[in-house]
Formats: structure tokens, sequence, C-alpha cells
């Protein structure tokens, strides 16, 4: 009984972080229908800029603001500067269906050298605000913290903020109808440019506040976060890769696999793990589990 | 259509023009192998080892220990007369990088590898290089792997630390002896070097209530740690053995601390740097208490002439470095290869070398606390450990206060006391 | 038609010709970056297929890498199968996983294309540790051979360096000729329309998932070359920054130029740490810098790539001939 516990708090707690990092993808995917593979880099060099908030402040809840306000202005740049003029250039011939993902690539890798060149590859590390011991029930202690609890609950909050704002706003709304209507919304005035950029900057934000919510229980270097990406694509796409539900599904889905394979099952299997709950969940629903539509529309 | 194929294929030539022109130079042929890099004054060694990436970290302080002691032999007239230049490759850690490194070492004109690092890369070095019949020594190699003291199978590799099997067979005799009736576990790296160390404590006759292996990547994700130590927990694990690479070692240390899980902790020397360690996140207040193994000195302990030599070089060839046990592993590398070459004598060779080695490896002035065990039928170096625990401030304490070294073999061996009677360093450990 | 079929043979025997000449006159470096330009020849050529014509994309080539790496060896270790037909296996048994992959895939659309091969790439590597008989993280050896007696004492790394380049020249020619064949255009009509194509009669999943098979396939091979080249299978030759750097060198030069597009890629990936190298030192930059320059420039090079020649320079300069063809016709009117 304690183990099932165990089990299932550690795969909520890792569900979370994986649910908030697939949220980041679904964000720009579904804005800009790009698969953003620089977002684990966007989020580690975001990272660092909260480190060095908190080395010189001290103080954690400066640090995050900070971080996700560098997150949303990377994101602005990457995609100002680099996405839409590529949108434009690359639209025709081969390389148009494929072209977003591997400038992405692109991008990690210089994100990656950048971070190493100015940081080192030395590992940095920075103290969680609150307790990182597991919470003591009766005379058993369960690997789930104050830290987990805050990791959870932030990105709750993150992501009832997101739905609120989809949902309820006109911007949101603007955001939503650019996505999926973009010459339509045009027409009806919206700035389809503007807005793209905006949901890139929220997603870099959201990739950032990751970045700061799981380095104070290990530890931050230029490729620390690129599991992360990994596990959240796969999320992502388990999800659907339009629907922030789904990303927040996927996340949960995935998470608990990992944690119930490898305490039961074997830790052997963290690498394989993924890639047969996404097999599983493509064979049944091609297009993830909110991801509806004709599977073979392009 | 006809005119577009046409200029594609005068693009095809023209790149094809381009390639043939890189690979087109020319270089000139060498009567014998067997005086390669070696000069009137100077002899040429090479290193493939990770300077960057995931995989660098604590590792890449190594070759730049290595070069500095050579350095200091340098600038106080090298060995036999001859300077020794370090050429230190990068390969991130990858295999293909390692090989490609390795063969451009070749090319380069080096006269041996020295503690090239990393079971796979050295395997595939051997045989794309097929070291078995050029005979390119690599002394030293940076790994516990037990294959590489084989003779037969690499007749020009010297294995130099005692291998993952002799440590578990030794870590597995303490347990017995101070606790006996535990419930004992280990978390493992799930493969080769994971799968040596199981076997060792399997031979020592140790039964495991719990094993738990972590999947072999460069890295280990942190965030696994409570997954492994839920299982140790709940198998009721009371002595549990930790056998990886650092980063994985941090996470289980770091998951357990925050689980306030204690169990009598035994780490691999693999993963125990207490420096590394502590920039993984690792403090010494959750350090203390666990015991470790290791063939050097502790780096902490500068009443012992070795480590104090080397903290000496450290400060003045290799500066701004923390002394750690990366340091003071490239460092002993540099001092017995060293001693290799100084004992190989003047005419210098390849065959020489080796030859020495196997002969007179035995006597090699070294920092270990277990003498190297070459013969003319094995390459197997150190074969020993002394175990220790460390305290609050993350010094490795010996369990009795002084060294108790035992030693073993990477096979059925029994583990007795050693009787070595390490020699001071002498002659300011140079080779003039 | 039948008259390119001959030139284009003729042209790669010319080609084999000029290489075996040259690989008497350089030095074992040149010849082992020889033998990796080749293998990456063929790996580029397996996404150029892939992604440059039926406009599937897989982050997981370097997955069929080691299927096909590991097929090879096996079968030479439990069958005894001799070492030339060990790549034919190679491609066989890489080509069975893309079949496998491929059914799933062709109903998969780009990102979740994406994300499955990705998966897949992680995944992989980490199964050659589950089971004893594929050698844990030591690998198995694979035997390579010597060269027939006819050609006298051939130096390994001559041998490796001929093995190679003829198998990359062989697979060129395949694929040059499977890409101008109807093949090739019905690849070309699915990316640009699958509807209309469909509408033309064209199956186009059927279309997608041979696409697949035949990338994984000579993805395969490329894996046999490179074990060759080591000796040695082991999961670790098969990072995921394998399949990044495949797609990094497929983009350089054109994601639908066979020829040049993979040479070019290739060179570029094999020739380039070669070429910071020699820069750091000539230029004294610090460590740290240097360290990472190599990553920097590739990356670099692959965004302003895909972002100014999205297509190739090829395809650029042919545009721009278009384009001034174009202008002057209308000044005359």
């Amino acid at each position: 009984m304690e183990k099932l516990i165990s089990a299932s708090l550690i795969g909520l707690s890792q569900g979370a972080i994986f649910a908030l990092m697939a949220l980041a993808l679904v964000l720009v995917f579904r804005s800009t229908r790009v698969v953003n593979f620089a977002q684990a880099g966007q989020a580690m060099v975001s990272t660092y800029i909260g480190w060095e908030v908190v080395t010189r402040t001290d103080n954690y809840w400066i640090a995050l603001p900070a971080a996700a306000l560098a997150g949303a202005l990377l994101a602005a740049i990457i995609e100002t500067f680099l996405m839409r003029p590529l949108a434009k250039r690359a639209s025709h011939g081969a390389i148009a269906p494929v072209a977003s993902i591997i400038a992405s690539l692109g991008v990690l890798g210089v994100l990656h050298s950048g971070a190493a060149m100015i940081w080192t590859t030395e590992q940095k590390l920075f103290q969680s605000p609150v307790s990182v011991n597991g919470i003591e029930i009766g005379s058993t202690v369960y690997p789930f913290s104050q830290a987990d609890m805050l990791i959870i609950s932030t990105v709750i909050i993150v992501m009832l903020i997101f739905a609120f704002f989809f949902q309820r706003t006109s911007l949101g709304l603007s955001l939503r109808a650019a996505a999926f209507q973009p010459e339509i919304s045009r027409l009806a005035g919206v700035r389809v440019d503007r807005v793209r950029t905006i949901g890139w900057a929220l997603s870099g934000a959201a990739g950032a506040i990751v970045g700061v919510l799981v380095t104070p229980g290990s530890y931050l270097s230029p490729f620390s976060l690129d599991i992360l990406l990994v596990y959240g694509f796969v999320a992502a796409v388990i999800g659907g890769l339009e629907s922030p539900q789904g990303a927040a599904l996927g996340g949960l889905i995935l998470g608990m696999s990992l944690s119930f394979t490898s305490i039961y099952v074997s830790s052997g299997l963290t690498f394989i793990v993924p890639f047969v709950v996404l097999l599983l969940i493509l064979i049944v629903k091609p297009k993830g589990i909110f991801g509806g539509g004709n599977s073979r529309n392009a | 259509m006809m005119r577009l194929n046409r200029s594609k294929n005068a693009l095809t030539l023209t790149a094809l023009a381009a390639t043939v022109a890189m690979v087109a130079t020319v270089v000139p042929a060498q009567a014998s192998t067997d005086k390669v890099g070696v000069t009137s004054n100077l002899i040429k060694l090479g290193i493939s080892q990770p300077t960057d990436g995931p995989a660098s970290a604590g590792y890449n302080k190594v070759a730049p220990a290595m070069k500095a002691y050579f350095d200091y032999i340098n600038a106080n007239g090298g060995v036999n007369g001859r300077k020794i230049e370090l050429k230190i490759e990068n390969d991130g850690y990858l295999v293909q990088n390692a090989v490609n490194k390795s063969i451009s070492l070749v090319d380069d004109g080096i006269f041996a590898f020295v503690g090239s690092l990393g079971t796979a890369n050295n395997l595939n070095v051997a045989t794309a290089l097929d070291l078995k019949n050029t005979k390119i020594p690599s002394l030293f190699v940076n790994t516990g792997y037990s294959g590489f003291a084989v003779k037969k199978d690499h007749p020009s590799i010297f294995s130099l630390f005692p291998s993952y099997y002799m440590e578990t067979k030794i870590i597995g005799e303490y347990i017995k002896k101070n606790f006996p009736n535990k419930k004992v576990g280990i978390i493992y790296q799930a493969d080769d070097f994971g799968d040596d160390g199981l076997a060792g404590l399997k031979q020592a006759g140790i039964t495991l209530v719990k094993e738990v292996p972590y999947a072999s990547l460069s890295q280990a994700d942190p965030r696994s740690g409570p997954a492994w130590i839920t299982q140790l927990n709940s198998a009721g694990v009371e002595v549990a053995i930790m056998f990886g690479v650092t980063s994985a070692t941090a996470a289980a240390l770091g998951a357990a601390a925050r689980a306030r899980y204690a169990p009598q902790w035994i780490l691999g020397s693999v993963g125990s740097d207490v420096t590394t360690l502590n920039t993984l996140g690792i403090t010494n207040n959750i350090l203390n208490g666990a015991i470790t193994g290791s063939f050097l000195p502790a780096t902490t302990d500068t009443a012992d002439s070795y480590i104090k030599l080397f903290r000496d070089v450290n400060t003045q060839y290799n500066p701004g470095v923390a002394f750690d046990s990366n340091v003071l592993a490239g460092m002993n590398t540099a001092l017995v290869t060293a001693a290799a070459i100084k004992a190989a004598g003047p005419n210098l060779t390849r065959s020489g070398l080796i030859r020495t080695i196997e002969t007179k490896g035995k006597s090699f002035l070294s920092a270990s606390l277990t003498p190297p065990t070459y013969s003319t039928t094995s390459h197997a170096g150190y074969a020993g450990f002394w175990l220790g625990t460390f305290n609050s401030s993350g010094v490795l304490v010996p369990e009795t206060g002084k060294y108790k070294v035992y030693t073993t073999d990477s096979a059925k061996g029994k583990v007795v006391a050693s009787t070595y009677k390490r020699p001071a360093v002498s002659g300011k450990g140079l080779f003039k | 038609m039948h008259s390119t079929h001959r030139r284009r043979l003729i042209l790669f025997i010319i080609v084999g010709a000029v290489l075996f000449y040259f690989s008497s006159r350089v030095g074992i470096l040149r010849l082992y970056q020889g033998s990796t330009v080749s293998m990456y020849v063929i790996a580029i050529g397996s996404i150029i297929l892939l992604t440059g014509y039926s406009g599937q994309i897989s982050l997981g080539n370097g997955a069929f890498m080691a299927i096909g790496a590991y097929v090879a060896v096996l079968s030479q270790l439990y069958l005894n199968l001799p070492f030339f037909l060990t790549f034919f296996v190679a491609v066989l048994g890489a080509a069975l996983a893309g079949l496998v992959l491929g059914i799933a895939a062709a109903r998969l659309t780009g990102p979740y294309l994406a994300g499955a091969t990705l998966a897949l790439a992680v995944a992989l590597p980490s199964i050659a540790n589950l089971f004893p008989a594929l050698g844990g993280e030591q690998g198995l050896g694979y035997d390579s051979g010597n060269a027939p007696a006819l050609f006298g004492e051939v130096a390994r790394f001559k041998w490796l360096f001929w093995i190679s380049s003829l198998a990359a020249l062989i697979t060129c020619l395949i694929l040059q000729n499977i890409l101008k064949s109807r093949y090739g255009r019905v690849w070309k009509s699915i990316r640009s329309n699958s509807v209309a194509a469909e509408l033309t009669g064209v199956n186009a999943p059927r279309s997608k998932v041979l696409a697949f098979i035949l990338s994984a396939g000579i993805a395969g091979l490329a894996g046999a070359v490179l074990t060759m080249s080591l000796g040695t299978v082991s999961p670790s030759a098969f990072p995921l920054s394998l399949s990044f750097a495949l797609i990094t060198g497929a983009v350089i030069a054109g994601i639908s130029s066979l020829l040049p597009g993979s040479l070019v890629g290739a060179v570029v990936l094999v020739g380039m740490s070669q070429l910071v190298g020699t820069l750091t030192t000539r230029f004294e930059i610090g460590d740290v810098l240097a360290q990472n320059l190599k990553e920097l420039i590739v990356s670099a090079l692959l965004i302003l790539a895909v972002v100014f020649t999205p297509n190739g320079p090829g395809e650029k300069i042919r545009e721009m001939r278009d384009h001034r063809r174009h202008h002057s016709h209308g000044g005359h009117r």
C-alpha cells in the first residue's frame, strides 16, 4: 500500500512537470504549427537567468518571475527574428513541412553551445524555497515534499491562468482564431503576427517555469533539461498537440507509466516506456487523445 | 530536363573534386612503427576523453591533471632527457568521436595512448585501430572493465584501476564481516559496468534482497532517484550499495535524504568523488557515514608524501583547479607513465615499453596503496582497495584510522589483507 | 531515359576509379574520414528520400542505423553469414523494422511521426543492455574480413574505405534511379497535395509506408557501414545526436538534393570538427569557447541554411535564374 501511494505520488509530481513542458510545446504548436525543439534550450537559458537572480538576491520568488519574463522575451525574439521570416521563406518545396522543426533544432544547438560558453558545463545549484523533505504520515515518510506540492500547484495555477486566458479574454480568443483560421482572422482585423508572438512568449514563460521548478531537486547544466523536452514532447503528442487539457493528461499518463513501471517492473526501462506508451496510444488515436479530426489530413 | 541533369552532374563532379582534394593530402611513408613518436628530446603521447558534453563533468579534469604533471616533469629535465608532450583530444564521450580522434592522434604520430576514458570507447578504438596487431600501446586506460587486463585479447593495452569485479568482491567481504544478517540491496547501472559489480557481490556470497537497475545513458536523469529509493525502502534494505556513475549516485543519495531513508550506504568508487557530488547538490551532511573504497590515498591526506607532491604540482601547474579524486587519478596515471618510460631506458620503442611494463611494472613508483600486478601473462593493474567512511566534512576516513588494504583478483580468488609497503615518493617524483 | 541511366552508371564508375586511385595515396586518418563520409552519404540519403521526397520527418533514423548494425553483426555471429551478405541482411532487417513502424506511421502526420521516431531513437540504445545476446555496453565484434587476394595485402583502413565508398556509390546509384522513377514523382505529388494525389488514383498511405521502409533499409545499411569501421556494435554508437546530425547533414545542401547534397552534408559533418580544431589553435581561442565552437558553428549553419537556402543552394540558384529569365522576358514586352 505504501509502495502504491509512493508510486502514485512520484508519478503525479513527475507528470506535472511533463505536463507543463508539454503545455509549452502545445502553446507554440497551436499558435504557429511549429514543433519547437528549442524549448529545452530556451527553458535552460531562462533558468540560468533565474540562477543569476537567485545567486544575487537569494530570493527564489524574484527568480521565478524573472526567469519567466526572460523566457517570454527569448521566445518572442526567436519567433520574430527567425520563425516568422522562416515561415515566409520556406513556404514551398520539400523543406516546407519540416523547416521549422529543423530551425528549432539549430536554435537548440546555438543555445546549448552559447550557454556552455557563458556559464560553462559545470553544474549550478539553487535551493528550493520550501522544504524538499518527504512528508511524514503516521510512521512512513513518502517521497513527496512541499517542493513537489509547489511544483504541482504552480503547474495547476499556470494551466488555469492559460485556460482562463484562452476561453475568456479577447486576446486569448484572437490567439485561438489566429491559430485555426489565420486568413480569416487577418480579414477580421486580428493582428496575426503579434498574436503569434504572444503565443510564443507565453510558451517561453511556461518553459522557464519548468526549469526553475525542477532545478532545486537536481541541478542546472546546459543539457539538464533536454530529457524533459523528450518527455514533454511525448506527453504533448499523447495529448494531441493542440489541446492544453491533452498536455495535462499526456503528462500525467507518462508520469504515472514511468513511475509504475520503474517501481513495479524495472527501473531499467526508463527510456523504453515513453516509446511504448506513445506507440500504443497513437495506434488507437493517430492524432493523440484530444487530437481528433481526420487522421489522413496533412 | 536534360540541361538540368547535366548541370546536376557538373555540380556532383565539383563536389567530388572537392572531397578528393580534401582526401589527397599525401602522408610520408613510415619506415618502422616501433619508434613512432619518439625523438632524441621528445615523446608524443595522446589521450581521447570528454572535455565537453553531458558526460564530461569531473572526467574533464583528468587529462589537464596529467598534462600538469608532465609539465612539472618537463620543467625539471624530462624523462631520460626527453620531454613528454600530451595531446588531448575531446571526444565528448561519444564512441564515434573517440575512434575518429584516436585515429587522428595516431595520424599525428603519437607514440602511445595514455589514460583514454571509457569502456565502450576504448573497446571500439581497440578494434577500429586493430591495436591487437598494430601493437600501438594504450597505457593505463581509465576504466575498471576487467577485459582490458586480458593480454591475449588486448596485447598492447594496460589497465591500471582495479576492476569493478574486484571492488564489489572486497565490498562483499566487508559487508559479511561488518553487517552480517542485514538486508542488502543495490542500485546499479544496467550495463556491463553494473553487471560486473553485481557479479562480484554474488561471487563474495552476498544475497541481495533488492536489485534496482537504472538505464545507462551518458547521464542519469536526476529525477529518477525517488523511484529507486522507494524500491529499496519498501524491500526493507538496511545496507544499500550504489554502484553507478556520479550523477546517479547523487540522484540516489539526494532522494534518500529527502525521503529520510537512511540505510548504511556503500558507494562504488566510480561515483563517490566528493567534490563532484558536492557540485551535484549532495552536501557533506548527506554524505556523512557513507562508505566507499579507493586504491589511492584520500585526497585530503596531506601527510601522505604523494598527495603532498601532487597538491604542490597542482597549485603550480594546474592553477585554479580544486584538487579532487579526478586530479589525483590523473596525476597518478602520469606518474606511472613517466616511471614506465624511465624504466624502458634511453632506447625507447613501443615493444620495449610493453615488455618493460610486463616485467618491471610491479615495482613502478605509484601513489596507489596496492602495487600494480603486471606480469608477462596479465595486464591487470592495481588489485585492491581500502574502505573508509565519509565524515561530516566530506573527508574519507579509513576504517581503522590507517589504510587497510585488501587485494583480490577478477576471478574466484580470495580477498586477502595486503602486506604491501608502498615506498615513499622518491626523487620528487621525477625521472631524469 | 535509357541513356541517362547509362550516363549515371559511367559517372559512378569514374568516381569509383578516382577514389580507388586516391585510396593508396593518403594516410589512415583521411581513409577513415573517407569511410565516415561514405557512411553519412548513405544515412543522409535515407533522410533525403523520406523527407525530401515523401515529405515525412524522422528524428529516429539513427535508431534504424542501430537496427541495421545489430542485424548485420548478429547474422555474422549466429548464422555465420559471409561478410558481404550481412550488409544485405542489415538492409532487410532495418526495412522490416521500418515496415512495422511505417504501418503506424502512415496514419501519423508530421509532428506525430516526429514524436514517435524521437521516442524510438531514445528507447533503442537501452534495449541492447536488456538482452545479454546483444552484448551489452561492450557490444559485439564485427569481422570485416580481408581484401580478396588479387589486390595483394590491403591495409585495414584502405579496405574499409573501399567497402564504404562502394556501398555509398551503389546506394546513390540505386537511390538516384528510384527518385527519378515513377515512385519519386508519386512521392512528390503526395507531398505537395495528398488529396489531389489520391484523386489521381495514388494510394497515398501505401506510398508513404514504402518510402518509410526504403528509408529505414538504407539507414540500416549506413548502420552496418558505421559498425564495420568501428569494428564493434554497441549502443553508445547510436546516440540521439546522431539522428539530429543526419538531419543537419541533409538540410545544409538541400533536403531534396541527393547529389551533391548528401555528399556536401557528409563532408560538412566530418570536416567541421577538424576545421574548428585548426581555427582554435590558429587563433588561440580560449578553452571554454573552443570546446563549444563546433556545435555553435554547425547549429548556426543549419539555421542560416534553412532560412536563406531553404531548399538548398541548387534550388536557390535555379530560382534566381528563373526569376531573372522571367524579368528579362517581361522587359522585352
